[in-house]
């Protein structure tokens, strides 16, 4: 054991050691020993200098460690909202409104809206349909429209109350969305010229003539007169047995066009029957569609339907995804069909070709006058195989959720990277996503509802869509990451999605769990992506961090001066 | 010395701070939200030098963080708030670093042995005169993490010795000698080979 430093002598022929040197401008030598040195120094030029040129080096030290030369990293300048409880409550907030409304939604809306569906003969419908649907069930959307309303009204007066006391900087993420759920409220407010009716019953009688646009919702929609303009109909029966100048769009149970329509028909419908004349086209989502033979359509036919039967005149081409299809008129283009069934009777004409894919060959009459063949492309029963070898159509889904991950990963690098960053942020993440799940899904679908929010809510529902189709991806980056750790460059980051995204198919596959597993990821990928896209519009964040000056770490910049 | 200690305030500051420590020990997360943002670029910097990735250093200061939450009724009042932080800090750094088992053998060396020399005070002139804050940087680097993190503490933190030896667990007399080895080791770095090093290392 050697003697502590304390006591070192000087080496050499009277100079200073080194280790008493520091000691001495470290002032950790005793006072005698101190005043030894510095009685030495004034004498001794080589020990002064090396006194000096210590001295020095501890200031260069001190000077290259304090000095900022990078930036602080976001994540640190993000993070602290993290650790600041008031956070916290936002998400309760969040997490709070975002269970009301499906609560709401749930018990005033899907309860009573499935029981109506199945008394109307809608049974086994697909969630899309139910969606589309319900807007002929139930109240009104006044109320929906209240309902969300009150929810925006609220978040949006909490947060201007946060605001007032400066606490919230990350939570306005929130904020940004409610005010653009707001803003697709506000978009598609009705130019002056639309008249809006709403009742039981609506009726513009035969010898009345509406000028300009008409909104209606009620039970009954009858259109008897004259309407110049278009009609936006929400209600369980429409019918137009007078004149309608413009377009016609239906959300109803039953439509039925006996009158004059100038423009096109479009909606969605239960069931829906032209006996009268459609100047140009018919792009109908419903059960089961009818053009009877005195109707006609002057233009084309688009539909999406159980069964669609032509008997009477359709003008131009027909472009048609049913179960099946009957055809007994005069198509004056041609014919592109997938469906199960296509039968052709014998009054038809056909002016075109006719394409058909389906499972069965198509009936055609001898009699049916046709400009050519019928192209018949025969289409197996995927979902038969699906139920059969369920592990390897998980396989096939699981590659092409890779696949839309790699290929966004690849377009948007650095926004992936920020996207997965943020779903690190897993409470924040899933508040987000849940909020902006139900809250743009709803927005988007009332903007639809009408002429000028139409283009809002479907650019903003197909943003919707690649978000929730990207959720599994980010979220499968993060667990990928979990398990390979960290990185920051794109391909290993790839390669770490594609794991994470395989083990989320697996847990999906869990029977019972595996549908709660996807919704969570779902939230909780959206959010991340609504998280890093609110980032993107906000990069003053790291600035926001109070710069340090160099010479002093721990104190802000009145420090500095000392 | 003309170079501003870091790491210590004035008691001015230190009363404010003070405040505001008390008020998040309280609960008040507008209090919570100032430290963090008042405290956060010197952690990181620490960390930085400290530890040998940016992301371990991202890492390490939001677990400080999170600690520093946790511990905050532990911290002694009547003491200064940044050694108490910084210690934390060290210690968190310190444990990283050693569950990795980065290698200490340049550390467990000759602790015993004192370098006693006087060497050439005009070539450690020369040496130090032409190195910038950047090279500097660049040696830390490359120093055994004990060398490395008595410098950070020392000259980053400006720990007392006490606080040095209490943090790196060795005896208080011999933090001298780590610090002086760890200068050593820098010029080292600094001249790339060893052999203009002043003081004569090994």
């Amino acid at each position: 054991m050697t003697s502590p430093p304390n006591d070192a002598r000087p080496a050499g022929p009277g100079h200073l050691d080194e280790m008493t040197c520091m000691l001495y401008l470290e002032r950790q030598l005793e006072r005698s020993r101190a005043l030894e040195v510095s009685a030495h120094t004034q004498s001794c030029d080589s020990c002064r200098t090396l006194l000096r040129a210590m001295e020095r080096e501890s200031r260069l030290l001190t000077r290259a460690m304090l000095e900022e030369e990078e930036p602080l990293p976001a994540r640190i300048a993000s993070f602290q909202e993290r650790v600041r409880r008031s956070m916290q409550w936002i998400w309760m907030v969040a997490f709070g409104l975002g269970a009301t409304a499906i609560y709401a939604m749930y018990t005033s809306y899907i309860e009573p809206v499935q029981t109506r569906m199945e008394q109307a003969g809608f049974g086994g419908t697909s969630l899309l349909s139910m969606l589309i649907f319900q807007g002929s069930f139930w109240n009104g959307w006044q109320s929906v429209v209240s309902l969300v309303e009150v929810l925006a009204l609220v978040t949006i007066a909490g947060f201007a109350l946060a605001f007032a006391r400066k606490r919230i900087r990350r939570g306005s993420a929130l904020a940004l969305v409610v005010a653009g759920i707001c803003g697709l409220f506000a978009s598609p407010q009705p130019a002056a010229a639309t008249e809006f009716r709403s009742g039981a019953s609506i009726e513009i009688a035969k010898d009345e003539t509406v000028k300009g646009d008409l909104y209606a919702t009620g039970q009954d929609i009858s259109i008897d007169g004259t309407l110049d303009g278009d009609l936006i109909a929400w209600g369980q029966e429409a019918t137009i047995r007078g004149h309608v100048t413009g377009d016609v769009i239906l959300f109803v149970q039953s439509a039925r066009i006996e009158g004059q329509v100038d423009g096109n028909v479009r909606g969605f419908c239960n069931n829906i029957t032209v006996t009268g004349t459609i100047d140009h086209n018919l792009m109908i989502w419903a059960q089961v569609i009818h053009v009877d033979s005195r109707g006609s359509v002057g233009r084309s036919i688009t539909s999406f339907s159980q069964t669609l039967g032509v008997d009477g005149k359709v003008g131009r081409d027909m472009l048609i995804f049913n179960q099946s299809t009957r055809i007994s008129g005069t198509v004056g283009g041609s014919i592109d069909e997938r469906s199960e069934t296509l039968t052709i009777e014998d009054s038809a004409q056909i002016d075109g070709p006719v394409k058909f894919e389906g499972e069965k060959e198509p009936h055609v009459s001898k009699k049916a006058k046709l400009a050519s063949e019928v192209k018949f492309t025969q289409h197996v029963r995927h979902r038969q195989e699906f139920g059969k070898s369920s592990a390897f159509w998980a396989g096939v889904l699981a590659v092409a959720f890779a696949l839309y991950g790699m290929v966004l990963f690849l377009a948007m690098p650095a926004f992936s990277q920020e996207a997965v960053q943020s779903a690190e942020n897993i409470g924040a993440s899933l508040g987000l996503g849940l909020l902006v799940f139900f809250g743009v899904l709803i927005g988007s679908i009332i903007a639809m509802c009408t002429l000028v929010g139409l283009f809002v809510g479907f650019s903003s529902l197909f943003v919707w869509l690649i978000a929730v189709f990207a959720a599994q991806p980010v979220v499968g980056a993060l667990m990928g990451q979990w398990i390979l750790g960290r990185t920051k460059e794109t391909w290993p980051l790839i390669g770490r999605m594609m794991l994470g995204v395989f083990i989320i198919r697996i847990a999906t596959l869990l029977p019972h769990l595996g549908w709660l597993i996807k919704l969570g990821v779902v939230l909780w990928g959206l959010g991340a992506i609504s998280l890093a896209l609110y980032r993107r519009f906000q990069p003053a964040i790291a600035a926001q961090a109070p710069y340090v000056p160099p010479s002093a770490p721990l104190t802000p910049a009145g420090g500095a001066a000392a | 010395m003309d170079v501003q200690k870091p790491g210590r305030m004035s008691t001015a500051e230190t009363r404010e701070s003070g405040e505001i420590v008390a008020r998040a020990r309280a609960g008040d997360a507008e209090a919570w939200g100032e430290l963090y943002r008042e405290f956060a670029p010197a952690i990181f910097r620490f960390c930085r030098r400290a530890l040998p990735t940016r992301e371990d250093a991202e890492d390490a200061t939001m677990e400080i963080f999170m600690k520093i939450r946790d511990k905050l009724d532990q911290y002694d009042a009547t003491r200064p708030f940044t050694s108490w932080l910084y210690k934390v800090s060290a210690n968190h750094c310190w444990d990283m670093l050693r569950r990795r088992k980065i290698r200490q053998d340049k550390e467990t060396d000759d602790l015993e042995t004192l370098p006693l020399e006087h060497p050439d005070p005009n070539q450690l002139d020369q040496l130090i005169e032409k190195r910038t804050s950047e090279e500097v940087r660049k040696a830390l680097d490359k120093l055994g993490a004990r060398a490395r993190m008595a410098l950070v503490l020392r000259y980053y933190s400006d720990m007392s010795y006490d606080e040095i030896a209490d943090s790196l667990g060795v005896r208080r007399a011999f933090v001298g000698v780590v610090l002086l080895r760890a200068r050593h080791e820098l010029r080292h770095a600094l001249e790339g080979t060893g052999a203009m090093a002043a003081g004569g290392v090994r």
